[in-house]
């Protein structure tokens, strides 16, 4: 479980995250949405510790990441995978490589064992036949396939997921984010979304943070966001005609 | 103000990169292969352009010291002393800045933009150690044996021209590049090219980590790196002869 208490975060001087509090549970998809430059990535780096925040607490089952040391830290990380919006995959390795990266650094085991985990984890995400081929030579949704098998290598505690759909088309997305919410049930993984994607946010939203202009608006699951009382919450989801219509049908 | 700013940068990343590497492992085979791509890599740009610049000089010293007052072997003498003292380590490392320096912030920047080296940290990998020491590692290591292949083809280059042309007696040739030969010219430029080379991969690599932007920046980041690395190989230059020779 991640929770974290009372954070904010300022870039030189103008306030990006204001007071935000929230609980990220485990075995369940977190999202945290918002619209463009609401600060849903500063809050997701924050609690990753790209960001250092200006007060509060991050407590990952607990620990709290801003008392962390370096080493500390490092630690922690080990236990965290992470999806990045445009894969992040090494482009000079295969994708076998890739997902055995994290394997070679830091398991200390054999490399045959290392092999047999790496084509483990391919298999779960249905990639084993792109074990030999290089990132620029496999679609976009195999490659976030591909990064999914790496950061679940080292067999993560913690999951953060930085717009898995953006640039894929909505068959491979809802692949992607069906992927995401097994996975994270299968290994009681505590994940995060980032996300804006009103799909998903119906697909696998279990326990959902709406954040608006740096402050959290609102927090529940994707079945009381139909009946939520929060402006700006549906103003961001029933923008379009489609969720209006769902909206309509639905009550 | 921003000059130390850009040192204090430079000296922090220095310090990230000289840690115990997470993985010798992953380490040595970096290693090697960063010293095949800039060793290997750069062989033939280094033998092609040192028989040219060995036979031009040749060519010119011919030209320029043609006089009775001077005797035939001189022509072998500087020719040997221009390609110890300052060809083979300076300009080549001027030329490698341009090869070598440019592949090695262009490489780092691209991995910066598309979040490689972001995922490198959110692992717990010391990025800076991982894709910095290998690279600054094997091109001090590969760089002298560049520079003494240099200095080979590039008296070879002149021993050419001397045999082809005819424009001075190849036994003159010989005698004046044996001619008050002294052994600790070529450390001195086997030193100032392992300095040399840490400047370039390591300056290099500074503008490549810290790029933000896009692609235009990746550009603007390689092209910084060679500009810089170059000016400050020339600086070297003076101070080191300076030390090493005066």
């Amino acid at each position: 479980m991640i929770e974290v208490q009372n954070i904010s975060k300022s870039f030189n001087g103008v306030e990006v995250l204001h007071n935000i509090s929230a609980v990220f549970e485990s075995g369940k998809t977190n999202l945290i949405i918002g619209q463009s430059g609401s600060g849903k990535t500063v809050l997701m780096k924050s609690i990753i510790a790209l960001h250092r925040v200006d007060s509060g607490q991050i407590l990952y089952d607990g620990r709290n990441v801003p008392d962390m040391r370096r080493k500390e830290l490092k630690k922690l990380r080990r236990e965290i995978g992470m999806l990045f919006q445009g894969s992040a995959l090494f482009d000079s390795l295969t994708v076998g490589e890739n997902v055995m990266y994290p394997l070679e650094m830091f398991s200390g085991k054999e490399k045959d064992e290392i092999i047999e985990r790496a084509k483990f984890c391919l298999e779960r995400v249905e990639l084993t036949r792109a074990f030999d081929l290089y990132p620029s030579e496999i679609s976009g949704g195999m490659q976030k396939r591909a990064a999914i098998a790496r950061a679940i290598a080292l067999n993560p505690k913690y999951l953060f997921c930085d717009e898995p759909n953006s640039g894929l088309d909505p068959k491979t997305s809802l692949v992607i984010d069906q992927l995401i919410s097994e996975i994270t049930r299968e290994f009681n993984i505590t994940t995060i979304v980032n996300t804006h994607d009103m799909n998903s946010v119906m697909e696998i939203g279990e326990n959902i943070v709406f954040i608006y202009k740096g402050n959290k608006a609102w927090q529940g699951s994707k079945e009381q966001i139909y009946d939520a009382d929060c402006q700006e919450l549906n103003d961001f989801v029933f923008a379009s005609d489609l969720f209006k219509k769902v909206k309509a049908v639905c009550k | 103000m921003k000059f130390i700013q850009l040192v204090g940068k430079y000296g922090y990343l220095i310090y990230k990169t000289f840690a115990k590497p997470d993985s010798w492992r992953m380490f040595f085979r970096q290693y090697i292969r960063e010293m095949e791509k800039q060793g290997i890599g750069s062989l033939a740009i280094t033998i092609i352009i040192s028989i040219f610049i060995g036979s031009a000089i040749t060519m010119q010293m011919v030209l320029n010291t043609d006089s009775p007052l001077l005797p035939k072997y001189v022509t072998g003498l500087t020719t040997r002393e221009t390609i110890l003292l300052e060809f083979s380590s300076t300009i080549l490392c001027l030329i490698l800045a341009g090869k070598v320096g440019s592949n090695i912030a262009s490489e780092i920047g691209t991995m910066r933009i598309t979040e490689q080296i972001d995922a490198m940290d959110i692992m717990g990998v010391n990025s800076a150690n991982y894709l910095i020491l290998p690279r600054i590692t094997a091109f001090v290591t590969v760089v002298p044996f560049l520079v003494m292949f240099s200095m080979f083809f590039g008296i070879l280059g002149g021993y050419l021209v001397a045999s082809m042309t005819g424009i001075i007696a190849v036994d003159d040739y010989v005698y004046g590049i044996q001619y008050t030969f002294k052994p600790f010219y070529i450390v001195y430029s086997l030193v100032k090219s392992v300095i040399f080379a840490y400047i370039i991969s390591s300056v290099s690599a500074f503008y490549g980590y810290y790029v933000k932007g896009g692609a235009l920046e990746v550009g603007k980041a390689s092209t910084d790196a060679v500009v810089k690395s170059s000016i400050l190989v020339l600086l070297f230059n003076v101070i080191l002869t300076d030390l090493l020779l005066m």
